[in-house]
Formats: C-alpha cells, sequence, structure tokens
C-alpha cells in the first residue's frame, strides 16, 4: 500500500477509489480563510483534494482564534492567506494551493479550472459580488452563521435563482456578528460534506437551504 | 389555505415551524402578516416590520421561493395554495 492509499485508506472504506479520486483530480475556490474557511479548506485537503485556489485580505487578530482553526497566537498580525498556504501544505504536500491575494470586488476573477466555490466570506456584499463573477454551471455552495444558527445553501451559476436576488435585504450588522467555535466548525463540515458531493455531481442543497439551529438542534429544509 | 413557514431565529421565537391560514380574495403578504399574528402566541411581526410597516433588514420573506423584495414587497399579491417562508440568515463566516 502506498502512502497515498495508505493516508486516504479510511475514508476509502466509506465512499470507494472512484469518489477519492475525484476528490484528488477537483479544484475548488474557497472565498475567505476566516472561521469557516480555515475548517472547509483544512477538511478539503486532509480529504486529497487535487488544488485550492484560496481568497483573503485579512489579517490575523485576537478575536479570530476562538474558530479559525489554522492559526494560533504566534500568527497575530500576519496576513492570513500565506499562513493559510503553509499549514494546508504541512497538512498535505500533496493539494496544490493557490493564493489568491486582494478583496472580492467588482474586478475578480473567477479561476477557470474551478469545479465549485465555497462561500466562506463574512459579508453579503462580497458573497454577492462573487456569485455576479461565477460563470454559468460553476456550483457555489454558501454557508453563513449568527450564533446559534446558520445555514447552508447550493446553487448552480446560470440556473439557480441569483444569489443576491434570493438574500436580498439580509442583514449585515453593523460591527462584530456573534460566532462560537463549535456553530463554525458544526456549518464548515456541512459545507465540506455538500463540496464533496458537489464534486461527485450529485448535491443534496441544490437550491434547498439547510437552516441549521444549534439551540434545540434543528435542521430544517428551505426549498429556493 | 396558505402555508407559512418560520425558519431560524423567528421559528425559536414563535416556537412553531409552520402556520396555516386560510386564503381570502384580496391577500397580500401584508394582510396575512396581520392574521398571522393574531393566531400567534408571541408578537412577532414588528420583528420584521418597523414602525411605518416597512420590511426591516435581517428576515427575507419568501413567497414560493421568490424574494417578495423581487416581487412587489408587502403587496405582493397571494393565491390560495401559496407558501410564504420567513427567514433570517446569519450573515458570519
Amino acid at each position: 500500500m502506498s502512502t497515498t492509499d495508505e493516508r486516504y485508506a479510511r475514508q476509502v472504506l466509506h465512499w470507494g477509489d472512484e469518489k477519492q479520486q475525484q476528490i484528488q483530480q477537483s479544484s475548488l475556490l474557497i472565498a475567505g480563510v476566516g472561521g469557516l474557511g480555515a475548517t472547509v479548506s483544512q477538511l478539503l485537503v486532509r480529504a486529497g483534494i487535487g488544488s485550492l485556489y484560496l481568497v483573503d485580505d485579512g489579517f490575523l487578530d485576537w478575536p479570530d482564534l476562538n474558530r479559525q482553526t489554522l492559526y494560533g497566537e504566534k500568527d497575530i498580525g500576519r496576513a492570513k492567506l500565506p499562513l493559510a498556504r503553509e499549514r494546508l501544505n504541512q497538512i498535505n504536500s500533496a493539494t496544490r494551493i493557490i493564493e489568491l491575494h486582494g478583496r472580492i470586488d467588482d474586478a475578480f476573477q473567477v479561476p477557470a479550472e474551478v469545479d465549485g466555490v465555497a462561500d466562506c466570506l463574512d459579508n453579503y456584499r462580497s458573497r454577492f459580488i462573487l456569485y455576479r463573477a461565477l460563470a454559468a454551471g460553476t456550483y457555489f455552495v454558501h454557508g453563513g452563521l449568527h450564533g446559534d444558527n446558520g445555514q447552508v445553501l447550493t446553487l448552480l451559476a446560470g440556473h439557480s435563482q441569483p444569489f443576491d436576488e434570493i438574500f436580498a435585504g439580509a442583514l449585515q450588522p453593523e460591527g462584530s456578528i456573534p460566532v462560537t467555535p463549535d456553530n463554525v466548525v458544526v456549518i464548515a463540515g456541512l459545507m465540506v460534506n455538500e463540496m464533496f458531493h458537489v464534486l461527485w455531481k450529485t448535491p443534496k442543497l441544490l437550491d434547498r437551504c439547510l437552516v441549521v439551529g444549534l439551540a434545540d438542534f434543528s435542521m430544517a429544509s428551505l426549498e429556493i | 389555505m396558505l402555508q407559512l413557514q418560520f425558519f431560524g431565529l423567528i421559528r425559536l421565537l414563535l416556537k412553531r415551524e409552520t402556520m396555516e391560514l386560510v386564503w381570502a380574495e384580496g391577500d397580500t403578504v401584508q394582510r396575512v402578516l396581520g392574521r398571522a399574528q393574531e393566531q400567534a402566541a408571541t408578537p412577532f411581526v414588528s420583528k420584521l416590520l418597523d414602525d411605518r410597516g416597512a420590511p426591516r433588514a435581517g428576515t427575507i420573506i419568501l413567497v414560493n421561493r421568490r424574494n417578495i423584495l423581487h416581487l412587489q414587497g408587502l403587496q405582493t399579491p397571494l393565491a390560495d395554495g401559496d407558501t410564504l417562508a420567513f427567514f433570517p440568515p446569519g450573515a458570519g463566516g
């Protein structure tokens, strides 16, 4: 058994060689490597994703450490993007990590090779811009959270209702949004599960928003 | 009948996931909100509308999967069998 086979042995027992190969041959864009993005990218790299494009323009600060699982105290003040790349490469050197520096603004271009996009952003303005930058046929897995609540939704650009139409009127609170380590990891884990299914062309949340509540361990589906 | 679906904090506030209301000729989102308020044990419309009765940012209202801000807002007409969803999405990441 090769090192690669050994590394993925436990998950291949679950989903098989063919799906593992699809993961290893795929490329994804992770928009934001903060709370959601740090865990989403980490899990994808552990699973053996072929390539990850990361975009973020933030610097690590103390309030990030409660939930941004790639970073530690010694990283305070450093740019997140090269840190994320360094840590992800330490976890799995077989994954190609590409840094996309800068903000997601109207000039942002989604790399043509990506098979899907994970929305790990923390504001609706950037999410709307990102969605408008997608080529038709690109899968978009959105995650968002606030306190004990969160949601995951998959859209197919050019086919689904546009993200900015669905979320018109969504509130972007002024100041900091309450976010806890447990809820971030729950929503990130659900996003990664959905992203695997996007890569296998069997998304479970296409045009269906999974609304999660940790207050009473509820999950509900909102058809979009 | 009209089916109302509540998600997230609105569901927790109302302690219910759904509500059914009898459809009436001329129903709009605004009129149905008034009837829903009468049937709910907890006041909730003030969470959705401001003092002038305009929609507050925060809770998305969908009629048959379409955001009312892209229909006719609170004056969106409703037909028998329509589904209304009330969902306050999280913005954090």
